[in-house]
């Protein structure tokens, strides 16, 4: 038996290595690879307890009845009890599609401060998630359609990322279900400054409208079809009258278009810190239709991935739940009416959300023409062609664009009004900066002239009133 | 050859006359009948959520057959003296323990296919027919399965030998669901560059040498068809050859262990 017993244990051994070799060097890479829960690995924000519940199966289960859990939690308003439910449904199922979307939804819009200023922190996790759920769900457009959406709406900078996520999703099959759902592409590309290529779709998106309606000429398609036609007339008659076909044929200089001369928008601005995180934001933009919004952000000077006017968002591949609590960043864009912007930004009741643990903040003031709308591009153009500012024009910082650009520094004493600006009002300000006089006969109706240079006056004198209506 | 067999196909009769496996089962059965009218848990995901469930009951349910029906075979044979009715004929002490095993693993099989059958009925009723090659891809992660289960019992049975029912309920039990977390746990702690070295080389060390049942669970790209999965027929069959040796190694230690045991 002793020879026998020696024999048994040889041909364990055996078997072990044999199982341990297959273990390791074909199985679990391919399991790794194919069937692992999440392909991406596993999220270390997942507690032992939720891992658990993960493995121990009906894994698609417990996610839907998870997100009817999270359902209530919307209702009632208890946005952080949605995050941790967000994360672990999509990865018990990677497949819930509706969870990543309106989980990246939630996680970039919806958490805000007491004035519904929205954190911008988040943004680059619920792009993070929204990748995810486009690697974890390549068969279909939604998620790539989402993510674009967010760049395009949320973020509204970086316009190519846009760009790039509409058209893979419009390489999925199933777009063509949601026909005006396409056609978000053209306007991605226009803010691009892909003025030819939005066009060229928008033509192809016609062509493929026809022949869909000649097979059936139901009452939807032939909506769709008019609604393109008509974005393909609006536009002609955008780049006929914004000399974007003089420009390109060589004649602008032979007629009059409505981005010529370039327009000063005399930009210059002043933040005042009126109480400690309180900050009152003054300034002029010399343009008197309604619909200018320029961008405010105040953020740590050595915020990461930080650029001007606004940050690198899709630096990260994480989806954290929880974003660094100790940078600052915030953004927000200042109305301006009356050819002048008057905005209090109070950051006081938020410490969560408002750090300010560095010592030193930059204020930027970013204007991109490319995020106007087409009232105000009629006369700015596409990339800023028609417009000016002798201090603060800058062309550098977002190549192809003509920008206004202007930055300003606070210390964190000055923003927490402490040592030596307990008594002192911290006030800074741009060089060109005039109080904008508000003037006696100022109608309360806002006036909206043309914004052509000879009938657009400096920000202190009166706007041209409508003509009384018969 | 014979004996084993004779003890096997007596082991599968024993099997089937024991209330408490058909309690699970019928629980088992029921649950897979009722499924679809849970399926409203999750809107557009429908099929998903169905499948998954029906694929959980299936695998929770064989587990608990698996281990109640192997954690008993040898100490009730010791507890009420019919082993020595069998091993005062010539029966080897090996092949009682095979013959056992055979038995155990037979009568799983009867059950899971039952389930499987089932399974495949309430799809083809909701889904219809027509879609004949879904319902062959389903039946896909059973068969996984019952490799897996085939394990477990083997591990079972190889406890058996030396511990108590109940110990080795908990015992097998808790195998069973450390062994299906291996792989996520493994590559939690891989991936992760602060886990201390210590943690990694006990990770990779657990991975390599114990049963690991995760390799089985390959329902993700039934549940979810847009998966595309590189060689898989090669990786079922690699599985298979994996659950093959493991249980050859659980067999051969518990005819060492059975070998010794005074009964």
């Amino acid at each position: 038996m002793k020879g026998n017993k020696a024999k048994l244990f040889g041909v364990m051994a055996v078997l072990l290595v044999g199982a341990g070799l297959l273990q390791r060097t074909a199985i679990y890479p391919s399991w790794k690879k194919n069937f692992a829960p999440r392909q991406q690995g596993l999220s270390s924000d997942l507690s032992p307890d939720q891992l658990l519940v993960a493995m121990a199966g009906f894994r698609e289960l417990i996610a839907g009845i998870l997100w009817v859990r999270a359902d209530s939690f919307f209702d009632t308003g208890n946005y952080d009890a949605i995050l941790p439910i967000i994360r672990l449904v999509t990865w018990l199922d990677p497949k819930q599609i509706d969870v990543y979307s309106t989980g990246m939804w939630h996680i970039a819009y919806n958490f805000t401060d007491e004035e519904q200023r929205s954190d911008r922190r988040y943004v680059p996790p619920a792009l993070a998630l929204g990748k995810e759920g486009a690697e974890n769900n390549p068969h279909t457009y939604e998620m790539f359609f989402e993510t674009g959406w967010l760049w395009y709406h949320k973020i509204d900078d970086d316009h190519q990322k846009a760009v790039n996520w509409f058209q893979q999703a419009l390489e999925r099959k199933d777009i063509d279900f949601i026909a005006a759902r396409k056609n978000l592409l053209s306007n991605a590309l226009q803010r691009n400054g892909q003025v030819r290529e939005a066009l060229d779709f928008y033509l192809k998106l016609l062509a493929d409208a026809e022949k869909v309606y000649e097979k059936d000429p139901s009452f939807g398609n032939q909506q769709n079809r008019d609604t393109i036609e008509n974005n393909i007339d609006t536009m002609l008659v955008r780049m006929s009258q914004r000399g974007w076909f003089a420009t390109q044929l060589g004649y602008r200089d032979q007629g009059e278009y409505d981005i010529d001369p370039p327009f000063d928008v005399g930009f210059s601005a002043q933040v005042t810190v009126e109480d400690p995180m309180v900050l009152r934001i003054r300034g002029s933009w010399n343009v008197q239709p309604v619909g200018s919004r320029i961008r405010f952000i105040l953020r740590d000077s050595d915020f990461p991935n930080a650029v001007p006017g606004g940050m690198e968002w899709d630096k990260t591949d994480s989806v954290s739940l929880d974003p660094p609590k100790n940078i600052t960043y915030v953004q927000d864009g200042l109305f301006v009416r009356n050819r002048r912007f008057d905005r209090k930004i109070d950051m006081s009741r938020d410490k969560t959300m408002y750090p300010c643990t560095k010592p030193d903040y930059v204020i930027e003031f970013f204007y991109n023409p490319r995020s106007a709308p087409p009232h105000i591009q009629d006369k700015f153009g596409w990339n800023g062609e028609g417009m000016t500012d002798k201090n603060f024009l800058n062309t550098e910082i977002r190549p192809g664009s003509r920008v206004i650009f202007a930055t300003l520094k606070l210390t964190r004493d000055q923003l927490l009004r402490r040592g030596e600006w307990i008594d002192r009002v911290p006030v800074v300000q741009t060089p060109n900066y005039v109080p904008p006089k508000r003037l006696k006969d100022e109608p309360r109706m806002i006036a909206v002239p043309s914004t052509r240079a000879e009938t657009a006056g400096g920000p202190n004198e009166p706007a041209p009133e409508l003509a009384p209506s018969k | 050859m014979r004996v084993i067999l004779s003890i096997a196909s007596t082991t599968v009769g024993e099997a089937i006359r024991r209330r408490v496996l058909l309690i699970i089962l019928l629980i088992g059965v029921l649950f897979l009948a009722v499924a679809p009218g849970l399926t409203v848990l999750s809107a557009r995901q429908e099929r998903t959520v169905l499948i998954g469930m029906t694929l959980g009951i299936i695998q929770l349910t064989s587990a608990v057959i698996a281990i109640v029906l192997t954690v008993y075979m040898i100490p009730n044979e010791i507890e009420r003296r019919t082993i020595y009715t069998i091993l005062c004929k010539p029966v080897q002490r090996w092949q009682f323990l095979v013959g056992k095993y055979l038995g155990a693993v037979a009568a799983l099989g009867l059950m899971m296919a039952l389930m499987t059958i089932v399974l495949v009925l309430v799809f083809a009723l909701q889904q219809g027919v027509q879609q004949m090659d879904q319902l062959v891809l389903l039946a896909k992660a059973p068969a996984m399965f019952f490799v897996q289960m085939s394990l477990l019992a083997a591990v079972a049975i190889f406890f058996s030998t030396f511990v108590s029912p109940l110990v080795n309920f908990f015992l097998s039990g808790g195998l069973y669901l450390v062994g299906s977390l291996f792989n996520s746990f493994f590559e939690v702690i891989s991936s992760n560059p602060n886990s201390p070295a210590l943690a990694k080389g006990f990770a990779t060390f657990a991975n390599t040498i114990l049963p690991n049942f995760a390799n089985y669970n390959v329902q993700n790209p039934i549940i979810n068809p847009g998966q595309i999965i590189e060689n898989e027929s090669i990786y079922y069959v690699r599985v298979t050859i994996y659950g093959l040796l493991y249980i050859g190694i659980l067999l051969v230690g518990g005819i060492v262990i059975f070998d010794r045991r005074e009964v």
